[in-house]
């Protein structure tokens, strides 16, 4: 059972690949439309020459690595003081917490849009950094505070007793044995920024800061006549998170069932 | 607690008191999450609330309509199939994705060769963009040039040469479909979670006493699988009501509305025809919905399981 579903799972994979090769000048396929009957190598060099591609996946580097390292800084902090600190208010800021994991994106980015204006963030690549922060943080407070929680409240009283301070407590210690769950919220929060397009879509007017996500939109004219160039954006929009993946997912499984319980 | 000040405390200047400096620590940690997520998350729920009481177009000052939009919105039929579709999308991608889900994990949490590959092939569709999956699958479903247009015609089916994603009435049918292609490995992925937290030793008790594969999977596994189904469940009915970028990318709600989401019509509001007031009336619905079906659920199941809600 197994094997068939694995393969009529991974056909629409195949002809993203399979339809990157097609080459403009002979736009014929071959085995059910999956492949070229003539691959060629040669869209990768057109996108490569035509479009700023360089550009773009740049910019979509400089969105998404900022934002995942700030929500793994921010959101670990957050969730060693709702784990192990004193703080007032502890179930409401928890409670607000899980109720913007339901919030979609779709609903405040007319606000978002408004507030990046006011801040002077709008045509920003910071902005858009923020912005995913923030949005991610809930999940990454919430998986992580569950990993903190499952480190023995002695280790904690035991090192503040030999003079630690509290950041180093949560430096030290606490940060290193949450990888599993820090490794789950890495993917998520990469996929999260690496693949959306709502937010730049809103707050990016010039096309020299757009993310790769964008491009196949924004060239949509262009790719009408060239089928071949756009799968092979696509394929270079998926590459770089399918590696992300494939090099955590070791930790994934780990990760979750630490969080389910 | 120690707070008469122990040669070895290395503390900085401040209110020197127990309990207060130690609020003050933690805020201190809390500080600048809570920031961006007040600024982010909660300022544009408050802007939402305030501006689905104006009709306004974003730009020019709004006039107050109080509950005008609202009223608006009960008889608007666009606003009724956003509510239909995001009910065939609930139950039409849920139940679908956990079965499919859960037989994978089960077939795949023995060891078996290739269990990394197999697992890769059916997690990768969740972690591509809506856009590469939108693209994929807009060609897929092309009825001229797609590979279900190219199959139909090499056999004689001809209804897969349909128009599937073009038809109002098939069109929600097929962007479901694609849902359930893209996140059936994000089920498996929470089952094969859940399946490590049982105690391999129940298993092989079972099995000694010869209960079949049936009545291991009914009786045993799946009443202990009781947070992850609900943790999916929870994920699954917010996940389908917050549904944009895939529809957008794939029909963007069309034709004539057909397929339109909540968020869809809502961004087409706010940005398409600067019906920011109306479109503010949609997100606060919206939230509305999204906050009563969770509640309701940590209510009727108990909230132990909402640690492990994931998105």
């Amino acid at each position: 059972m197994l094997t068939p579903l694995a393969v009529l799972w991974s056909l629409p994979l195949v002809m993203v690949i399979g339809l990157s090769l097609l080459p403009t000048s002979n736009p014929q396929t071959t085995a059910f439309g999956l492949l070229p009957a003539e691959p060629s190598l040669r869209n990768y060099v057109t996108i490569w020459e035509d479009n700023p591609i360089l550009q773009h996946l740049v910019n979509s580097l400089l969105i998404t690595v900022p934002s995942v390292a700030l929500v793994v800084l921010l959101g670990s902090m957050a969730a060693f003081a709702l784990a192990r600190l004193r703080v007032p208010l502890k179930a409401v800021i928890f409670g607000v917490l899980i109720l913007a994991l339901i919030l979609p994106m779709s609903s405040i980015v007319v606000a978002v849009f408004k507030i990046l204006q006011a801040l002077g963030l709008y045509d920003s690549r910071l902005g858009l950094v923020l912005v995913y922060a923030a949005l991610g943080l809930p999940f990454a407070v919430i998986v992580i505070r569950t990993s903190f929680l499952a480190v023995p409240q002695e280790i904690y009283e035991a090192a503040r007793i030999d003079g630690a301070g509290r950041f180093q407590i949560y430096w030290r210690i606490y940060l290193p044995m949450a990888r599993p769950a820090i490794a789950v919220v890495v993917i998520w929060h990469t996929m999260m920024t690496w693949n959306d397009f709502l937010l730049p879509l809103v707050s990016l007017g010039d096309n020299d800061l757009k993310p790769l996500t964008l491009v196949p939109l924004a060239y949509r004219g262009t790719f009408l006549s060239q089928p071949g160039a756009l799968f092979a954006i696509l394929v270079l929009i998926s590459l770089p998170i399918v590696a992300v993946f494939v090099l955590l997912q070791r930790h994934l499984v780990n990760g979750l069932s630490g969080a389910i319980k | 607690m120690r707070d008469s000040a122990g040669p070895r405390t290395t503390r900085l200047a401040g209110p020197p008191h127990g309990p207060n400096r130690e609020s003050l620590v933690g805020l201190g940690f809390l500080l600048p999450a809570l920031a961006l997520f007040a600024v982010f998350v909660l300022y544009p729920i408050v802007f939402n609330v305030q501006a689905s009481t104006l009709r306004w177009d974003g730009i020019n000052v709004g006039e107050f309509v109080g509950f005008g939009n609202y009223a608006a919105m009960l008889s608007d039929p666009v606003f009724v199939i956003t509510l239909r579709n995001s009910a065939w999308w609930i139950v039409l991608t849920i139940v679908p994705q956990a079965a499919v889900g859960f037989l994978l994990a089960y077939a795949l949490n023995h060891r078996l060769r290739g269990r990394a590959f197999y697992r890769a092939i059916f997690f990768v569709p969740a972690v591509l963009s809506p856009v590469v999956v939108g693209i994929v699958w807009q060609r897929i479903l092309d009825p001229f040039n797609g590979v279900l247009a190219h199959v139909g015609r090499a056999t004689g089916l001809d209804f897969l040469t349909a128009s599937y994603l073009g038809d109002p009435e098939t069109a929600i049918f097929a962007a479901i479909a694609v849902n359930v292609w893209m996140w059936t490995g994000f089920s498996m992925l929470f089952y094969l979670a859940g399946l490590q937290l049982i105690d391999p030793s129940i298993i092989e008790a079972a099995r000694i006493d010869g209960v079949s594969h049936l009545q291991l999977v009914t009786r045993i596994l799946f009443p202990l699988l009781r947070s992850t189904h609900l943790s999916l469940l929870l994920l699954g009915i917010i996940g389908s009501l917050k549904t944009f970028e895939l529809v957008y990318v794939l029909t963007e709600g069309g034709p004539n509305h057909a397929s339109e989401m909540l968020p869809t019509y809502t961004f087409k509001q706010a940005f398409q025809i600067q019906q920011v007031g109306y479109g503010a009336t949609l997100s606060v619905v919206l939230l509305v919905i999204s906050i009563v079906s969770s509640l309701s659920m940590v209510r009727a199941f108990g909230s132990g399981f909402l640690k492990g809600d994931e998105r």
